[in-house]
């Protein structure tokens, strides 16, 4: 850890609007924790996220926050990394942000590779509005949009995200702090668009078996399958199990991470500054004819 | 000798049609004229009808004009498809390919048949010069050479600039057919000559179109960040700044939709850098939630919208001005963002690079309402003098600010509040949609929360005395008033001309800034006014709406407004001026 | 979910074993603190401050292991990490509750007092040096001790089951 930036460092003075049990409780501290290994300061980190309880974080933090609107972190997340790719960027936000409203965005942020780290709080349930149905709620869920249960089967966020691509994909959640720790840490280290899916239950509209003693008990982790982080196949065999199993710990990460799009736009800005500039100010000589 | 020439081709797109305008163009601007191309086309993506017009003149184009002076048809299907945007009237030379026979009964409303129809076997001629009737509008060019006086080395360059590309026996073939084309000219003069007068000796001139000018007004300006999405007829300024702005260490970021490109933009903008954002109507529908962030977020942000017929997708590739109400009222809650309008090509430049020091002055949004015609018709520019233009930068934090408890919202008598960014120690802050207080911190408070409407709206209070973004002709206490907008502007000034040169007693009024509507400025306008029209092209006449809302207009200062693509022409504009004269004279 | 990882207990230092149990308490004092402010912003204040306290005996605690630890070891740094730790007297973040009543909040320290003595217990049959096994063998006690006084503070409290619930209104759509 570094000596200089201890976790509490990155906490802000701001109380958490969260219900007392909440799993994102455990996720802001261990988000303290990694960052103070990782120990880039607070004012180079811009910390982006949506609309939902989940991404209120990015104010408990004393990073730049920037809490924007429903489901479009991810594309001004990629604003910010592309015009000052020297910060660290890290996007927040619910299942819901994310897969429903969001989805759009997703499969591109992944494909561009442009170098964040996307955290989804995944708790099945839309709860800053009251428990509503979300993308990840399994089918035949009883909430206040499905009362006579869900008819929709979820999506699957470990699949789609490693089907689009990503190279770095793990799950977690606050049941096992140390290894969600961890998994934060490695992810903003990743190089690369790196995604964590972090089983935060709600502890006011999520259901029993949701909540992190449930965890405790049902969660696998990955490593103590024999899985090979490198063997994307693998990966996508194992997501599959979204919904059934709470497998934590690494599904994927790429052994030769591809360069990233802020490098090779800046790769190319090099290569077009070495030649002859014309200066701002005289823009208008390349219209002028006669 | 004439001053002023505009001349009308319309055929299929597998004529190049438009090509010769654009010859025609390029040489008229070599040899000193200066010159507006329009373009007009079917919905396919090549081969429907087409057609451009292309305004000469001695002075400077105020708009595409009214009645054809020539005009050019190279079929009567293809020529009547463009209805009024092709006027004709007696005056009118009329030329069509002689073996599409002559013109239909129904062409022109009775009495404006043109009087001097000239019937040319350009399809013949083509073949025997150039050896390919596809030669044709090339004769065509030979031809308006020989009657109006434009040379033929300045119609050749015209030719090079077309056919070099695409092989050297093109070019030959294709000089051929030009003198061809004059060698007719020669042998068949016109009953009522007429020939261009010269102009100036020529001098440097740009020849461009408002989206260009808005790209390298965003270039001027130290834009650092384009986000954008394609959508016609916006795409050309991402086109262009996909090229250029990486060269000055900028960004061109093709979202995968419309909100992604300005979410990115206010990202970038939020990083500190200077961002934009181009597009059209549905586009501008997309991003207005967004826009909704950056207003409360504070941040600064450009938003051209290349107005286009309306409402949905509407007409894509015709000028409408029915934007400005999406423009300026469609935030949720209380917003208040500043809409510039652009007038001309010219224009264009100098109000993006006004855009961008609003923007980061205000820390707001800010939009500029282009509209097609301004955006896509090529038009010659004087060379503009950069060095009288300022480019302003947002306020920042003194390191003094910063080492002492910082608050991005803190109160300030102008209402602007210094504005960090990531990577600026001590600056942090959380910027959010959310209202909050003085910190960033979110609030639900009613107090706090109209307090900081309160800011957000006093600190664009200086808006409202800025008369140099208005341009006001005329004498001062005219009684008769005349008000336009946009590319309608451009009809305005001219009819005002005209007006003038009647002794009508008119004064003109071309805002360039829309909204907020400067209350000072108007009234200052239209004290003693009596009568007077507010000109533009959209069904419900959104800018005497908005004028109404905000300014006691005199009650003879009616609406003279219409729906897009059917632009208005100078002399319709007077005969209105005229009529409402009458009522106190 | 092992609460400890990365110690050997058959070979572990006695430097390392006060380290441990000062990382022990400062963890659980770190918990109490959090559900002390978690408490407070809910409008729970009676339990808010029974956390605050808690998390002021923690320290205490914390306070007297690590001076023993500095007077045997000095200002040796440590080996240990936090990381290695987790949940081991500090009770889980899915016991705090808005509106939680006293008795609730015993009962969640109860809990947390038995998971840390049961941890110690397990862990003595696996040390080997006896010096090492007396020491674990004290805080297993110690523990034994704070549940006895969490038990009498129980006894103390009324019986009744808490209702707050069932007063306190429905939750709020943001």
């Amino acid at each position: 850890m570094n000596a200089l930036l201890a976790p509490n460092d990155y906490k802000s003075p701001l109380k958490p609007i969260w219900c007392p049990g909440c799993g994102d409780y455990g996720v802001v501290q261990a988000l303290y924790r990694a960052l103070s290994a990782v120990g880039r300061p607070p004012h180079e980190i811009a910390f982006i996220s949506g609309i939902g309880c989940s991404s209120r974080i990015p104010g408990y933090t004393t990073a730049y926050g920037f809490n924007t609107v429903h489901g479009r972190a991810l594309p001004i997340a990629q604003g910010v990394k592309l015009a000052n790719p020297d910060l660290l960027v890290i996007v927040a936000g619910g299942d819901g942000d994310g897969f429903s409203i969001g989805g759009g965005h997703v499969p591109h942020a992944i494909r561009r590779n442009v170098d964040l780290t996307y955290l989804v709080m995944d708790n099945q349930v839309y709860g800053l509005t009251k428990g509503q149905l979300s993308p990840t709620s399994p089918r035949g869920l009883r909430t206040v949009t499905s009362p006579m249960g869900s008819l929709e089967q979820p999506i699957n966020p470990l699949l789609t995200v490693l089907a689009s691509g990503a190279g770095f994909v793990a799950q977690a959640t606050p049941a096992d702090m140390p290894g969600m720790t961890a998994l934060i840490e490695e992810a903003i280290r990743y190089p690369g668009f790196s995604f964590v899916n972090i089983q935060s239950p709600c502890i006011t509209f999520g259901e029993e078996e949701q909540q992190l003693k449930a965890h405790k008990a049902r969660m696998k982790p990955l490593a103590s399958l024999g899985h090979d982080p490198a063997n994307q196949l693998a990966a996508l065999d194992l997501a599959r199990a979204y919904g059934t199993e709470i497998y934590t710990g690494v599904f994927y990460r790429n052994p030769s991470p591809p360069p990233t799009y802020d490098a090779l736009v800046r790769e190319r800005q090099a290569e077009l500054q070495r030649g002859e500039r014309r200066p701002r100010a005289r823009v208008l000589d390349a219209f002028l004819k006669g | 000798m004439i001053e002023d020439l505009v001349v009308g081709l319309a055929g299929s797109g597998g004529d190049g049609v438009v090509s010769a305008g654009e010859s025609l163009l390029t040489a008229a601007s070599s040899q000193g004229f200066y010159a507006l191309m329009t373009k007009s086309f079917g919905s396919q993506i090549r081969g429907g009808e087409s057609s451009c017009r292309v305004r000469l003149s001695t002075r400077k184009v105020p708009n595409p004009g009214g009645v054809l002076d020539v005009a050019v048809a190279l079929n009567w299907e293809d020529f009547r498809r463009f209805g009024a945007e092709l006027p004709i009237g007696p005056e009118t030379v009329l030329i069509h390919e002689a073996k599409a026979g002559p013109p239909p009964a129904d062409l022109a409303t009775p009495g404006r048949m043109p009087r001097e129809v000239v019937g040319v076997p350009l399809a013949e001629l083509a073949k025997a010069s150039a050896g390919t009737d596809r030669a044709k509008t090339t004769v065509v060019l030979g031809i308006l050479s020989g009657w109006f006086g434009v040379p033929q080395e300045a119609l050749d360059r015209g030719l090079q600039k077309k056919f070099a590309q695409k092989g050297e026996g093109l070019l030959e073939a294709n000089r051929k057919a030009l003198k061809c084309g004059i060698g007719f000219a020669g042998e068949h003069p016109l009953a009522s000559p007429r020939a261009l007068a010269r102009p100036a000796a020529a001098s440097p001139k740009m020849l461009c179109d408002g989206n260009e000018m808005c790209a390298a007004g965003a270039i001027f300006s130290g834009c650092e960040f384009f986000g954008g999405y394609p959508i016609t007829p916006s795409t050309e300024v991402m086109q262009i700044l996909s090229r250029e702005l990486p060269r000055h260490g900028g960004v061109v970021f093709q979202a995968e939709d419309e909100i992604s490109g300005v979410g990115a933009a206010v990202g970038a903008s939020f990083a500190g850098k200077k961002a934009m954002t181009a597009t059209s109507g549905p586009g501008m529908s997309l991003k207005t939630e967004v826009l909704g962030l950056a207003s409360i977020a504070e941040l600064p942000l450009v938003l051209l919208d290349v107005q286009r017929g309306g409402p949905s997708t509407g007409i894509p590739t015709k000028p409408e001005q029915a934007d400005l109400f999406q423009a300026a009222f469609s935030a949720h809650g209380d917003v208040l963002r500043p809409v510039l309008a652009p007038t001309s090509v010219e224009d264009t430049f100098r109000v993006t690079v006004e855009a961008f020091n609003l923007a980061e002055l205000y820390q707001t949004p800010v939009v500029i309402l282009s509209d097609q015609e301004i955006a896509q018709r090529k038009e010659t520019v004087d060379p503009i003098d950069v060095s009288r233009l300022e480019v302003l930068e947002r306020l920042r934090p003194t390191p003094e600010q910063l080492a002492g408890g910082y608050q991005r919202f803190a109160p300030t008598p102008s209402g602007v509040s210094p504005l960090s960014h990531p990577g600026m120690e001590g600056g942090n802050y959380l910027a959010a949609g959310i209202e909050h207080d003085v910190k960033g911190a979110p609030t639900a408070s009613g107090a706090i929360h109209a307090a900081m409407n309160e800011k957000r709206f006093q600190k664009l209070a200086p808006l409202q005395e800025r008369a140099d973004l208005f341009e006001r002709h005329g004498p001062a206490d005219a009684p008769l008033a005349l008000v336009s907008w946009g590319s309608s502007a451009g009809v305005a000034r001219e009819a005002f001309a005209l007006a003038r040169a009647r002794d009508l007693p008119v004064k003109l009024l071309v805002p360039t800034l829309l909204y907020p509507v400067a209350e000072p400025v108007f009234r200052a306008f239209f004290a003693g006014v009596r009568a007077g029209l507010v000109l533009e092209l959209s069904h419900q006449g959104q800018l005497y709406r908005v004028l109404r809302m905000f300014v006691d207009l005199p009650p003879g200062v009616t609406s003279f407004a219409r729906s897009g693509a059917q632009p208005f022409r100078a002399d319709e504009v007077v005969e209105r001026l005229a009529q409402q004269a009458e009522a106190f004279r | 979910m092992t609460p400890v990882t990365g110690i050997d207990f058959a070979r572990i230092t006695l430097r390392d074993a006060l380290d441990l149990a000062v990382l022990i308490e400062e963890e659980a004092r770190d918990r109490y603190v959090e559900f002390a402010e978690q408490l407070a912003a809910h409008a729970t204040p009676e339990v808010a401050d029974f956390f605050a306290r808690m998390a002021r005996i923690e320290e205490r605690h914390r306070a007297e292991l690590l001076e023993r630890r500095n007077i045997l070891f000095g200002s040796a740094r440590s080996t240990l990490e936090r990381r290695q730790i987790f949940d081991v007297e500090a009770p889980g973040y899915e016991e705090a509750r808005a509106f939680m009543g006293v008795r609730q909040a015993l009962e969640t320290v109860l809990a947390a007092e038995v998971k840390a003595h049961a941890f110690f217990n397990e862990a003595l049959p696996r040390v080997k040096d006896p010096e090492l096994k007396a020491l674990f063998k004290e805080l297993r006690d110690e523990e034994v001790h704070h549940q006895d006084l969490v038990k009498s503070q129980l006894a103390r409290c009324p019986e009744k089951p808490d209702d707050s619930e069932a007063y306190a209104d429905d939750p709020v759509a943001q």
